[in-house]
């Protein structure tokens, strides 16, 4: 499934349609989205260098972590940033995002010590200035796609940075001019869903095509976190999770989707779901309120009611229940006088439970209209 | 028990007292009278009129409540803004996009009526008495046939295919405005006012008027925080609309803003209707539903426009499974469903929406 994603987002959308973004959201329950948001670049990135894609470059806007995070991560993975051809570039937002150390280095308080690198090609220094900012993501991504047809990917490394300095609707409305953007391939972003209002995040997940959330595997009971039992729980979803995957498709229905995710050494690592814990969609259809079957005792208990004008078999007087409370009492005259009359009989047959009300012939193949 | 009906004498009635008045006295191939005194304008899409009662009455406001996971509000405003311009009635489109006049190209023509050989009715008129075991299945396609002739439909079958013919765009009637960068609403407010004024509710001269919002409270406009303004401004809006001859819809999605707010716009609302994504690939959802392979969504009406009556229309099902028939035209259907054991389930809530699907008839008297 994240092979998936990432191949849907290296695909990028179809002329006229907006680029496909990825929301990868995660709790402080397990917090492991990082992984994945350092999982999925690192695919796209192996997809630019070996042509696989149609975009030419990265842009990675680092708010959360550092610049040389990212340039010893790729470097981890093979991909060298600093001396080989430019494909990536990062906007610095994670050294000085509201301008404070600029304007220290200005006033001679302080020594500008940053050598800077040629991965940073940008230092951003506010980041409450979201129409700068975009700006100067395409400014960058022009340069590494190349004017005209050339495109490229955006990373934001977190969006819950970005609203800790803005408001909901510019951080939405930058997203949104992404991802409508030409040059454009994809975008995706990093998300702490537990540190906004539902409303927000709501919000940014409406922006998006595709949302990855990363969910603990086992939930500690009763919240009780002394429990050595549940630490050891709150232990694992520091490692393992369960990544679910849903996917707005362009004819309008949902894809839903589920794996492990596990943190290793090496990186993530995702594997199909083990236990056989199959999601229960939501009835989306209303519950009709009749019952057609019939459960075991309700068969049992038919077969056990007694019918007016039916011959029991079982050698006592028939009794024939008239709807009145006392069954017991001077029936015998009665029935003696039913039996011993011999002329009118009264004959009936019980409907037999085979024969199904409406059955599937449709009285009305015959007419020809 | 089988019911015997004689087929050339079934005329499908709206309600039992409705004014016998005449298709030829209505001049305006776009507008239909309706019950007491009010007048409809169609909705584009034929079930849904037909759900309706006859279409969008004029002079109420439409509210959509859109599911942020699938685009489905889109197919109605389509359908409902292509009907308009076939009709050569005024548009007003409003949208958080940035050219919201792209939109336009995206509209789908009339369906062309020789494609649709397959659907068409054979009049046989036999002159015999037949048996007809489900009568009610039988009464649309007798409407359709006398509909299909004439360019002067009230309600056009869409081809979401082929896109509208560029010389529908043209004309000083259509309007296209974003909501992108407006800080608030009052200029758009004020547009409004006076394109409403051109359609105002007096004798003479009637011609429908349409405005299509787009996601209202989307994100990225930055008004959407402000939600007593919105509210006013729907309000506003639907006091201009009720005194004008026209029809207002509005979508916007429920989950993006706070549940009390939705609650009040669903109630300001004449006739609100809610879609609904389905999951795809769902082996539950496929048992359950016939048809689900050509499902996009689900529709369900939650109110019906009023007006000039105290008696509330109610309907005989509120879900309907959104359909697109040869992914060219949406067709709206009740769900066909397999009774579920029903001492599990509770009935069906969507937000704001009082519905069980118990099925109560209409009353008819």
């Amino acid at each position: 499934m994240a092979e998936w994603i990432c191949r849907t987002l290296r695909d990028g959308g179809l002329e006229g349609e907006h680029a496909p973004a990825l929301i990868i959201k995660d709790t402080i329950r397990c917090p492991l989205s990082s992984f994945v948001f350092d999982h999925v670049l690192s695919q796209l990135s192996s997809f630019i260098l070996s042509n696989k894609s149609q975009s030419k470059g990265i842009v990675l806007v680092a708010l959360s972590r550092s610049p040389l995070y990212y340039q010893q991560f790729l470097k981890s993975k093979g991909y060298d940033v600093v001396d080989s051809p430019c494909w990536i570039k990062a906007l610095d937002c994670y050294s000085d995002p509201l301008g404070w150390k600029s304007k220290l280095v200005e006033s001679g308080s302080i020594l500008n010590r940053d050598p800077g690198s040629s991965f940073t090609s940008s230092l951003c220094k506010n980041v409450r200035d979201l129409d700068n900012l975009f700006s100067s993501i395409i400014e960058i991504g022009k340069e590494l796609a190349g004017d005209g047809k050339g495109r490229f990917v955006v990373a934001i490394d977190s969006v819950s940075e970005m609203l800790r300095h803005t408001t909901v609707s510019s951080v939405a409305a930058l997203l949104s001019n992404l991802r409508s953007h030409d040059q454009v391939c994809c975008l995706f972003w990093l998300l702490h869903s537990d540190l906004h209002e539902t409303r927000a995040t709501a919000a940014l997940e409406y922006m998006s095509s595709m949302q990855a959330s990363v969910e603990p595997m086992a939930l500690p009971a009763n919240g009780q976190i002394g429990n050595s039992m549940n630490l050891s729980l709150m232990e694992q979803n520091y490692r393992r999770g369960k990544f679910c995957v849903r996917v707005k498709r362009r004819n309008g229905r949902v894809r839903m989707m589920f794996e492990e995710l596990c943190v290793e050494i090496s990186g993530v690592k995702f594997a199909p779901v083990s236990s056989e814990d199959n999601v229960i969609s939501q009835s989306l259809v209303p519950k009709v309120q009749f019952n057609l079957q019939l459960s075991e005792k309700e068969l049992n208990d038919r077969a056990k009611v007694v019918l007016p004008f039916e011959h029991q078999d079982n050698g006592k007087t028939t009794q024939i229940y008239d709807g009145r409370k006392s069954l017991n009492e001077d029936e015998t005259e009665i029935h003696e006088k039913v039996n011993s009359s011999g002329k009118g009989e009264i004959i009936y047959f019980r409907d037999s439970d085979d024969e199904m009300p409406d059955s599937d012939e449709d009285p009305d193949d015959d007419l020809d209209i | 028990v089988k019911i015997y009906i004689h087929m050339a004498a079934i005329r499908p009635r709206s309600s039992s007292f409705s004014r016998s008045t005449s298709a030829a006295s209505n001049a305006v191939p776009g507008l239909k009278h309706g019950p007491n005194g009010t007048m409809f304008l169609s909705s584009g899409i034929p079930d849904l009129d037909k759900i309706l009662g006859g279409g969008f009455t004029l002079g109420s406001l439409v509210m959509v409540m859109e599911d942020p996971e699938a685009p489905h509000h889109m197919l109605l405003l389509r359908n409902f803004m292509s009907q308009g311009l076939v009709h050569h009635q005024p548009l007003i489109y409003a949208s958080p996009a940035k050219d919201p006049r792209g939109f336009l190209g995206t509209l789908p023509s009339v369906m062309v009526s020789k494609d649709d050989k397959s659907r068409a009715h054979e009049s046989e008129k036999e002159k015999g008495l037949r048996i007809a075991w489900q009568y009610k299945k039988y009464f649309g396609e007798q409407n359709s046939d006398s509909q299909r002739d004439g360019k002067s439909e009230y309600c056009c079958d869409f081809d979401l295919r082929k896109p509208l013919e560029r010389h529908f765009f043209t004309g000083k009637h259509i309007d296209c405005i974003t909501l992108k960068d407006s800080a608030d609403l009052t200029t758009f407010h004020d547009r409004c006012s006076s394109f409403l004024s051109q359609t105002p509710r007096t004798d003479g001269n009637v011609i429908g008027g349409r405005i299509a919002i787009q996601s209202l409270c989307s994100p990225q406009c930055e008004f959407s925080d402000k939600e007593w303004d919105m509210l006013s401004f729907v309000r506003s809006l639907k006091s201009l609309v009720r005194l004008s001859n026209s029809v207002a819809i509005i979508t916007f999605p429920p989950s993006l803003v706070s549940p009390a707010f939705s609650k009040r716009l669903q109630h300001l609302a004449d006739t609100l209707v809610s879609v609904k994504a389905i999951p795809d690939e769902d082996k539950e959802l496929a048992k359950l539903l016939t048809g689900y392979q050509d499902m996009v969504g689900l529709l369900s009406m939650h109110k019906v426009a009023r007006i000039n009556t105290q008696v509330p229309a109610i309907l005989e099902a509120t879900t309907f499974s959104m359909k697109l028939h040869k992914r060219r035209s949406l067709t709206l259907e009740c769900l066909n469903q397999a009774p579920v054991h029903g001492s599990s389930g509770t009935s069906y809530g969507t937000s704001g929406s009082c519905s069980s699907s118990s099925k109560t008839g209409t009353l008819d008297f």
